[in-house]
């Protein structure tokens, strides 16, 4: 197995149990750091090139950038359902920015001041300590109509990725 | 594989990606005999964070017309010739210009 098969199989296997977490006995949080991590695995699999015996680069803005590039692939848009290019780029550009946040929710972007899926973070105004369980995670509310589309997109990718 | 056969994939690619990205002002080639090597400059991409061109890789689809496996990359255009390419590329001075039309 090359890197690419195993960040993509690690993909999909996180996927299945986000789905499992889909659930109202359980937090939101759960889902949210499982959202993180996919596209996390999503991007450093495409990243890796096939051939490449080493592994992918750990960057900034990787899953923002995969989907900067994905607007330009035709057999993805296909596979995703799209037959204009225009249509396209403007669903993918309307996520461009809660693509970003959610790459922010890694704790190490994050740092313990600011809300991230994983680890208990201080509000620097309040002084308040949080847990990921406890907080509502307003910019990622999964009734908001650009998080469900967000999800969608998540779902067809992860479907696609070979 | 031809060289041919990839040039006309890397167009193909490049102008798909002109018309998915109007921001994207120049695609750059980089010959192969195996794989399209395309690098974008868009301003809008986020700056790149460690020095090196870093692209995403997509497998050979012959079904959707794309026999060669490709590695594309969006670059801001004052990245253009300072960023370490990746091992094989060559050179900036192999990156041929894509024009629009081509």
């Amino acid at each position: 197995m090359n890197w690419r098969e195993a960040f993509i199989r690690q993909a999909k296997s996180e996927h299945a149990l986000l789905r499992r977490l889909d659930r109202p006995d359980v937090e939101y949080s759960h889902r949210l750091h499982y959202i993180q991590m996919v596209t996390e695995k999503l991007a450093k699999g495409f990243r890796a090139n096939p051939s490449d015996p080493n592994p992918p680069p750990t960057t900034h803005h990787a899953l923002v950038r995969l989907l900067q590039t994905l607007k330009g692939r035709p057999e993805v848009r296909r596979q995703l359902g799209y037959s204009d290019a225009a249509v396209f780029r403007a669903f993918i550009d309307s996520l461009l920015d809660l693509a970003d946040q959610v790459e922010q929710l890694v704790p190490g972007a994050a740092n313990t001041t600011q809300p991230n899926a994983e680890y208990p973070w201080r509000d620097p105004k309040t002084g308040e300590v949080f847990a990921p369980i406890d907080y509502a995670f307003p910019l990622f509310d999964p009734r908001n109509p650009r998080m469900i589309k967000f999800e969608r997109l998540l779902d067809a990718l992860v479907n696609i990725a070979t | 594989m031809a060289r041919e056969q990839v040039e006309r994939q890397a167009k193909l690619l490049a102008l798909d990606n002109r018309r998915a990205e109007p921001g994207i002002i120049k695609m750059y080639w980089f010959p192969d005999d195996e794989e399209v090597r395309l690098v974008g400059l868009l301003p809008s991409v986020p700056r790149t964070d460690n020095g090196s061109v870093q692209p995403y890789h997509f497998l050979a689809n012959p079904a959707a017309s794309l026999p060669a496996p490709s590695g594309i990359a969006l670059i801001r255009p004052d990245e253009f010739g300072k960023l370490e390419l990746p091992a094989g590329w060559g050179s900036w001075d192999d990156a041929v210009p894509l024009e629009e039309g081509e």
